[in-house]
């Protein structure tokens, strides 16, 4: 429509983008401040950068997030899609809306319930429960993103596959898996920052035993804000937004195709 | 016999990814409502129930606990919308060729956990925060007052960290819309305001109806945004869901909360539902 915008509406959503941006570029930039109290401007450092990345600490943690998250990719993206691929042809699809109920009750009641069925039968909380749990949230998100592609093969090429006399694994890697690239990678880069960036499920299921990288945000906040949490949510918000602009670019990719 | 052996195949690599979702989200939820109904007395059959747990929940203060934490949700999910649905029209109708950056703009705050989201707004809200700088330049007040650790901080943040959750989805039902009806309405001399409440209005409404569950339903629980902005002092139902399985340990009592919170959200969705119907059925009469 060749309409003149109305201002006020283009004020209104200039102005919900400064209120999105505003407080996460003060955040960012308070990262380089000198002073320890956060909110006094004393001049520009990266010392807290150097005092992080020397960090023990933060290096554990990030460890254990690297670890999760790349276990959770790892497994929900393999079972995912075997699900996605043959579920089709053993008629379990009408199973698929079980990994819905994910995304449909809170994310802290999938934690506790799943943090009281860990208490009853007597398993201590730690990296692999947490393996565990993240997986199950990559379902939620893997399953509908592959799903969504895999509806889009043309059976026709499966068939002209097999006529040409090729094995079911042959025509998986050649026709299947090239056609559905882009949404797995999509799917996992999705899973991956989903994992990494999740705080209930990690506080809950995590134990006291280890900490992954948001939980030792969490605990560095309550204990009192220093330079030093500015510093790890300025990474992270790099890195998140970083995957996020590979992941558009794949999915991108995807529609030009 | 091929044919069975092969279907058998691709059941069992199938099949997988159910049991691992049965086993980590059915079966806890399952577990959850049996602990919030099953006593701990000793010699008690495994079938032996009793509401025990829920009485003493809702004799104490947890019913003022439950209204605050809908009335939070509640009001985080209209404001999201008043200011939700008028970005998704605008980037839907006039973007134009800004459309894409300003979609990836909107989507990137939004995965970044909500622990940094929160803990950004206390340089905006602190003592000597954005705000009070600013207004104590303008002369507006003369010492700083701390706007963090309240209620209204509690919200704020809650709108920011939902606000992109609700323009999403009305962005795009908005996107499908077939504009040639607003010209036509326009073209048969209705106004804006008429045009908007009877076209625009009724023919986005799923993304309005899913906009208004993705953000009612995670805010019924949220407990990090609370626990950031106002320290230990606001219980919501998910800070006692929080307390009772982490620091108390008590487990009937946080399956207890979560039975209940679940309950809520159904409750509330059902009785959405049913207002719009009643809605729908007297403009029909009319």
């Amino acid at each position: 429509m060749g309409e003149r915008i109305p201002r006020r509406f283009a004020l209104l959503v200039a102005g919900v983008y400064l209120f999105l941006y505003i407080p996460i570029i003060i955040l960012i930039v308070f990262s380089f401040n000198k002073g320890t109290f956060p909110t006094h401007w004393l001049g520009y450092t990266t010392a807290w950068y150097k005092t992080v990345l020397a960090s023990h600490e933060v290096r554990d943690a990030l460890y254990n997030s690297l670890i999760v998250a790349f276990s959770a990719v790892f497994f929900s993206v393999i079972f995912g899609s075997l699900y996605v691929f043959y579920g089709a042809s053993a008629r379990l699809n009408r199973y698929g809306s079980f990994f819905y109920v994910t995304l449909a009750v809170p994310e802290i009641v999938l934690a506790a319930g799943f943090v009281s069925a860990l208490y009853a039968l007597h398993i201590s909380p730690g990296l692999t429960t947490l393996i565990v749990v993240h997986t199950v949230l990559g379902f939620s998100y893997v399953i509908p993103i592959i799903r969504a592609r895999h509806q889009l093969l043309d059976k026709q090429l499966l068939e002209a596959s097999y006529d040409l006399g090729a094995t079911r694994l042959q025509t998986m890697y050649h026709v299947v898996l090239p056609f559905l690239f882009p949404s797995i990678m999509a799917a996992s880069l999705l899973v991956f920052i989903i994992s990494f960036d999740d705080f209930i499920l990690s506080y809950f299921c995590a134990g006291s035993g280890m900490q992954t990288l948001p939980v030792y945000l969490f605990a560095l906040i309550v204990a009192g804000a220093t330079p030093t949490v500015n510093v790890i949510s300025t990474l992270m918000i790099i890195t998140s937004a970083c995957l996020i602009g590979l992941c558009a670019w794949f999915e991108f990719g995807r529609q030009n195709r | 016999m091929w044919l069975l052996v092969k279907r058998e195949l691709s059941f069992f690599l199938a099949v997988p990814a159910l049991v691992w979702q049965l086993l980590c989200v059915c079966f806890p939820l399952m577990l959850t409502l049996y602990t919030s109904l099953h006593t701990t007395v000793p010699g008690q059959p495994w079938y032996a129930c009793t509401l025990e747990y829920y009485g003493s929940f809702f004799t104490t203060a947890y019913g003022i606990i439950i209204m605050h934490s809908l009335l939070l949700a509640g009001v985080t999910t209209l404001i999201c919308l008043c200011i939700g649905y008028p970005v998704a029209y605008f980037l839907a109708l006039y973007a134009g060729r800004w459309r894409t950056i300003l979609l990836f703009l909107l989507t990137l705050p939004f995965w970044t956990n909500f622990l940094t989201q929160a803990y950004a707004w206390f340089f905006v809200l602190e003592k000597e925060g954005l705000i009070n700088t600013i207004l104590m330049k303008l002369h507006v007040i003369t010492e700083p007052h701390t706007l963090a650790y309240n209620r209204f901080a509690v919200l704020c943040v809650m709108v920011y960290c939902f606000l992109p959750f609700m323009i999403m989805p009305i962005y795009s039902v908005l996107q499908k819309l077939d504009w040639r009806l607003l010209e036509a309405s326009e073209d048969l001399g209705a106004t804006r305001w008429q045009t908007f409440l009877h076209i625009t209005l009724p023919l986005s409404h799923v993304g309005i109806r899913t906009g208004l569950l993705l953000v009612f339903i995670p805010a019924c629980g949220e407990f990090v945004i609370p626990m950031v902005m106002g320290g230990s002092r606001y219980m919501y139902i998910g800070s006692a869901i929080t307390h009772y399985l982490l620091n108390v340990r008590n487990e009937q009592m946080g399956a207890v909360c979560t039975v209940v919170s679940c309950l809520l959200l159904v409750v509330c969705i059902v009785f959405a539902r049913f207002f719009v119907r009643l809605l729908q059925y007297m403009k029909q009469r009319r």
